[in-house]
């Protein structure tokens, strides 16, 4: 059974979102270690990650005004019931760490208004709602300190905000790699990437009626 | 034919000639009168009294033994006072206490040079007043009450009985080579010196030109703007709006690094953290207090480190002094010299990569300052380490420099993150492979999920 569970905007964003944080790590890693790596000058790095940057939070305003106005927005709802998030978290860890390898089916199974599974559900609020956001601000108070000299000090400093921007940018390194490795264990290697480029996934009909 | 001249006639011919001649001449005479012609000013010469004076001290080599052991020159050049603009004072103007029965005292009240020409400078405040306020607040002032016999007074700098208008603006005439040496040198070889020196229509700047004449000020003790930089940009106007075209954050370029950390290719560089309050005003020794610092420093050559920073920092802020104590960072060249070796701005540094990146030598060298009670800098050697410690988040999150003062530890979490992140996903496929390899693997699904070793779930494992 296919399911309609990326709706075109949902899609624009995320891809454009990928590209941008590909472009944003590397030009990020190319101003930081300009000496260990030198693909492109320091200025044009900063050129290309305040231009990103930008285009970013512009890309993140889409998302969010997508899913404000939408009823899809229930797919980021927070399962209130701590009880059961906590054990659908643990069977959804419980598979990826062994499950998976024996041949268990997911315990999973995506419907058009939820399609997280618990772990992801909680990731990506955190990514969404917290880092996301924390990213942008810092960012921002970043490409231009002396005109945000005022919120730099109140929050202790260049030095405090540039550690917290680098330590959401390291967040971001570990995420992609394992978001990325996560995206091959569909039904195939190449199922997820499919979903999210048209939009349609594969779901077992019978997971889907329980 | 020749024509024949009678008496009369001859008469008649001489007369008007010894009229022209008559006129002639008292045209001259008048014109000399009346038409003005330069004059040539007369050498100015000293009064009748100057020279009852200068009788004696126009003698060369002049002078006198002081109790101290020191000479007091007593010379006084004729010629040079008559030309000087004290000349016309006269002697007394500012000799009013010598009384010329009694001269000389049978007794000698002065006790040291150093003195006399001290006591003198009240002399040349009944005129100077204005002069004499602005050295008094200067650091050359400072320095002078604080007993610093090196410190220069009036006499100093200008030579009383030999002053001239506008000396002081030749190159080879400033009298703060005479303490300055080495940064008189320096200046020389800079492009100021060059353009000053290659065109007397020259606006660049010697040392007044950026120091002033009189209201000296230590470097440390100003916020920004208010040290050199603001005479540097007193000339050069628009150079903000210049490096915005290309320089992220010119701005803040401007605040924390000095114009000869960029402008002086060849020199060494150096961070201060000045010891400041929440309105940025400089921590002085005796607020802060010393031996804290000593006691920190100790006799380790490489100064003091990250984490004795962080806890000097911690105590001042509990010790009770007023208000918070912050460091505020500044890029600059290692010494005054260097700072005065400004080249022309086609070799000023551009390559942000110069100070961007980890062990740029902008970085190895650090110290911490606090401004001592005469106004000057007083520096405490660091270890480099305290700019890219962890422990400098706290004790110098003003100063950061992307790359250059990178946190090693922030270095070391990325790679772990990228050894997390790889290693996740490499051992789970090597998990899934270990599972079918083993004949662990029994799909129960029958739309299948793959097993983390790769490959469809819908095909048996091998």
């Amino acid at each position: 059974m296919r399911l309609y569970i990326h709706p075109l905007p949902v899609r624009i964003w995320h891809w454009t979102n990928a590209l941008g944080f590909v472009l944003m790590i590397l030009s990020g890693t190319q101003i930081r270690y300009v000496g260990l790596i030198d693909v492109v000058s320091f200025r044009t790095a900063v050129s290309v990650h305040n231009f990103v940057g930008f285009v970013l939070i512009a890309n993140f305003c889409l998302w969010l005004t997508f899913y404000i106005t939408s009823d899809r927005v229930r797919a980021y709802h927070s399962e209130l019931n701590l009880k059961k998030h906590f054990i659908g978290s643990f069977r959804q860890a419980y598979y990826y760490a062994f499950g998976i390898f024996r041949g268990d089916p997911n315990p999973f199974t995506p419907t058009i208004y939820r399609k997280f599974n618990p772990l992801q559900s909680m990731i990506y609020q955190i990514i969404m709602m917290l880092l996301f956001p924390v990213q942008i601000y810092t960012g921002i108070l970043l490409w231009d300190l002396k005109r945000f000299s005022a919120q730099v000090d109140f929050f202790g400093g260049v030095r405090v905000i540039d550690t917290v921007h680098v330590l959401v940018f390291i967040a971001f390194v570990f995420y992609i790699l394992v978001h990325v490795y996560l995206g091959t264990l569909g039904h195939t290697r190449t199922a997820h990437f499919k979903a999210m480029m048209t939009g349609y996934e594969d779901v077992d009909e019978e997971a889907a009626a329980e | 034919m020749e024509p024949k001249l009678d008496c009369n006639s001859a008469s008649r011919k001489i007369l008007p000639r010894f009229i022209e001649t008559s006129f002639a001449i008292a045209a001259i005479a008048a014109a000399l009168i009346l038409v003005p012609v330069p004059a040539f000013a007369a050498e100015p010469a000293p009064s009748a009294a100057d020279q009852n004076c200068l009788g004696c001290h126009g003698t060369a080599g002049m002078e006198k033994k002081l109790a101290d052991g020191s000479t007091l020159k007593l010379h006084v050049p004729a010629d040079g006072y008559a030309k000087s603009v004290h000349g016309p004072n006269g002697c007394t103007s500012c000799h009013a206490d010598v009384d010329p029965a009694k001269h000389p005292p049978e007794k000698n009240e002065i006790a040291s040079a150093r003195s006399f020409a001290t006591s003198m400078t009240q002399v040349c405040r009944t005129c100077h007043t204005d002069k004499f306020e602005q050295w008094d607040t200067s650091i050359h002032g400072a320095l002078a009450r604080n007993g610093n016999p090196a410190a220069p007074i009036c006499t100093d700098c200008h030579n009383p009985h030999a002053i001239i208008k506008n000396a002081a603006t030749q190159v080879d005439q400033v009298p703060c080579k005479n303490c300055h040496a080495e940064i008189y040198t320096a200046y020389l070889g800079s492009m100021h010196a060059k353009s000053r020196l290659g065109s007397k229509d020259s606006y660049a700047p010697i040392c007044s030109g950026c120091h002033t004449a009189h209201s000296v000020k230590p470097i440390a003790a100003g916020a920004f703007g208010q040290g050199p930089e603001a005479a540097c940009f007193g000339c050069h106007a628009g150079v903000l709006e210049a490096h915005q075209k290309w320089l992220p954050n010119a701005e803040l370029h401007f605040e924390v690094v000095s114009c000869p950390a960029c402008h002086v290719p060849g020199a060494q560089r150096r961070v201060d953290l000045m010891l400041i309050d929440s309105k940025g005003k400089a921590r002085g020794t005796e607020q802060v207090g010393v031996p804290l610092f000593e006691a920190s420093t100790g006799s380790d050559s490489k100064g003091i480190d990250a984490q004795t920073l962080w806890n000097v920092m911690q105590t001042l802020n509990r010790s009770g002094i007023a208000g918070k104590t912050l460091l505020r960072g500044r890029l600059d060249v290692i010494n005054g010299p260097q700072a005065h070796q400004m080249a022309d701005k086609s070799k000023a540094l551009s390559d942000c990569g110069t100070c961007h990146r980890a062990g740029s030598q902008a970085f190895q060298s650090v110290t911490i300052s606090l401004v001592g009670p005469d106004g000057r800098r007083v520096g405490y050697g660091a270890n480099a380490d305290v700019l890219n410690s962890a422990f400098s988040v706290d004790s110098v999150s003003g100063f950061y420099a992307i790359g250059g003062t990178r946190i090693k530890l922030l270095d070391i979490l990325l790679v772990l993150a990228i050894l997390g992140g790889g290693g996740i996903a490499v051992g789970h496929v090597f998990l899934g492979w270990m599972f079918k390899r083993f004949g662990l693997y029994h799909p129960h699904d029958g739309h299948g999920h793959p097993p983390a070793g790769g490959g469809d779930a819908s095909k048996p494992a091998a």
